[in-house]
């Protein structure tokens, strides 16, 4: 007996549960219970601040979070935010899109030949290790103080992630799906195309994260002397006149830029491989 | 049974050996050893024998995914060094492409092989009536990872039929469903194979499954193989009347020709397990 009433359910589940919130109410729960834990987290870690600045008593050492809100706003309304905001990101950009650009090439032709792996992968092994900041003193001989050298810092925080996912990705891919491609008669150029670019995408993606994130770190860097405007400029220029809460409001606002690029990383993830977020493939 | 043995083959082994040397030991194993075999043209062949055998290596030479290490495997007379569209294959995995729908799956071969690739409407007409004929309507335009087993298997079906090969080979295609799936797919795959259409108009199938039952009930012949190294023991022949039923299997004939198997593989069938322990 009790061997049917189990088959009978497992049969058909949608009949017993019919107070079961719809896809869309449990979405909506779901987010405002994420917001709920957020906004808590924010809140224990911006008493704790606000507690911490009453006891230093100096804002030029740690202003209370009040005042660097404040300074958020006032630099604002000013428009000042928006120019520096406008010349990271277009670093950014430009930066990201080049090392996608020469990063999957190289990291698809590494992964595809021995030959290229092993004479470009010494290389690459021997770069990666060095931090973008260690050639900041150097580019600024060469590249002199201005979009150039924060561009080409960046590019080297992002590159490196980028050609090694896309090996990573390419060498990774399933052979037994190349193996299915064959057997239709298909050639080696669709293959690539087909069934090696996509199932390397996943991986490829996850570099893409990686590196802007390595790029955006090594943007402040890179921007805090060598270069006459950005967000690392900024958090600089008002360091040296004491102006504490606004390097706060700077300091705060690479974070949230940062953390917005990803989410656009993450959504084009999504968009772009679904099949791998199904099967818990990226992260 | 007398035309079938007159026949020029479809794909002939002739003494065909492999030993695979492992890369960094340099540890050679010789998988297969003079194998010779011919398949005629309609003929529905299955190999059975215990695993690690060499059943597998057996079809990818035939894919022409490997080479054997001496002895020629050919189709039509000709040598197989590569694979082609010509061979269909239904890996035991599936090897469905995760990125792509049912319907992309499906004609995958049709669109991007290298030789008489399909024009679009050409495709639509072909893919369509390989989704209706592995009864996946309606599921067209889900990916992979949405479809049960079953589904899946009928899926890489479909899309090695769509192909339109001429020699479809099959490894252990049914091994990963439940055992209810598999009665219904066998069946299934007699009747999409074409059962009652005359032996020329049949593909020619190579079908490699651990199960006894399963290649009595679909087979013409019965490659039994045995093991250390991969060698055919016996070709048994199935003179079971077609279309087979699912009523078949209870008969005193087809007990018998599974018995008769099961005799000859049982000792190297224990064997196999017990040296894996
Ligand atoms: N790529 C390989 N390298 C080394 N040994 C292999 C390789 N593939 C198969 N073998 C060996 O060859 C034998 C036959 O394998 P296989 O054809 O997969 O057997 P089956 O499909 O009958 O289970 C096994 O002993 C296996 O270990
Ligand atoms: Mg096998």
């Amino acid at each position: 007996m009790t061997a049917r009433d189990e088959n009978g359910a497992a049969v058909a589940p949608g009949g017993a549960t019919p107070y079961w919130p719809t896809p869309l109410a449990a979405r909506i729960y779901a987010s405002i219970g994420g917001l709920f834990v957020y906004v808590r987290a924010m809140a224990v870690f911006l008493v704790i601040w606000h507690l911490v600045s009453l006891w230093i008593g100096n804002p030029i050492l740690l202003p209370s979070p009040i005042a660097a809100a404040e300074a958020l706003v006032d630099l604002t309304r000013q428009g000042e935010v928006f120019s520096n905001v406008v010349a990271s990101l277009t670093r950014l950009g430009t930066s990201f899109a080049l090392a996608i650009l020469l990063g999957v090439p190289l990291g698809f032709a590494m992964g595809l030949s021995r030959n290229v792996f092993a004479m470009v992968d010494p290389l690459i092994e021997l770069l990666r290790p060095i931090s973008g900041i260690a050639w900041i003193p150097l580019g600024m001989f060469i590249l002199g103080v201005g979009e150039a050298l924060p561009t080409a810092i960046m590019f080297y925080g992002a590159f490196f992630p980028i050609v090694i996912n896309t090996v990573v990705g390419v060498r990774s891919v399933n052979p037994g799906l190349v193996q299915a491609a064959r057997v239709l008669g298909v050639g080696r150029a669709h293959i690539v195309r087909h069934v090696i670019w996509p199932a390397a995408l996943p991986n490829i993606l996850v570099g893409a994260r990686l590196g802007a994130g390595a790029g955006w770190m090594a943007m402040v860097a890179a921007e805090l002397i060598g270069a006459p405007s950005g967000l690392g400029f900024a958090v600089e220029w008002y360091r040296e006149l004491l102006m504490t809460p606004s390097v706060l409001a700077f300091v705060f606002l690479i974070g949230l830029l940062g953390y917005l690029f990803d989410r656009l990383l993450r959504w084009l993830q999504r968009v772009l491989t679904p099949w791998a977020q199904t099967q818990g493939g990226a992260l | 049974m007398e035309a079938l043995d007159q026949a020029a083959p479809k794909i002939r082994l002739d003494g065909i050996s492999k030993e695979y040397i492992v890369p960094r030991t340099g540890q050679r194993t010789l998988a297969i050893a003079d194998v010779s075999l011919d398949i005629v043209q309609g003929e529905f062949l299955c190999i059975v024998g215990p695993s690690g055998c060499g059943k597998s290596t057996i079809l990818n030479m035939i894919a022409g995914l490997a080479e054997p290490s001496a002895g020629t495997v050919a189709m039509d007379g000709a040598p197989i060094r590569a694979p082609g569209s010509e061979r269909g294959v239904v890996f035991q995995d599936y090897a469905l492409f995760p990125w792509k729908t049912v319907r992309e799956n499906i004609e995958f071969g049709p669109r991007f092989r290298s030789d008489a690739r399909l024009g679009a409407a050409e495709r639509d007409k072909l893919v369509r009536h390989y989704i209706d004929l592995v009864s996946l309507t309606g599921a067209e335009h889900k990916y992979p990872h949405e479809l049960s087993g079953g589904m899946r298997q009928r899926c890489a079906f479909a899309r090695a039929l769509a192909n339109e090969p001429e020699v479809l080979l099959m490894d252990e295609p049914f091994a990963a469903l439940d055992a209810q799936t598999r009665l219904i797919l066998q069946e299934e795959l007699l009747r999409i194979w074409g059962e009652d259409l005359p032996r020329a108009e049949r593909k020619t199938v190579i079908f490699i499954t651990h199960g006894i039952d399963e290649a009595v009930f679909l087979a013409d012949r019965v490659a039994v193989m045995s093991n250390h190294p991969g060698r055919i023991k016996t070709v048994m022949d199935i003179d079971l009347p077609r279309p087979r039923r699912e009523s078949l299997r209870a008969t005193s004939e087809f007990q018998t020709l599974a018995d008769e198997i099961w005799q000859l593989i049982r000792r190297e069938a224990y064997e196999a397990t017990i040296d894996r322990r």
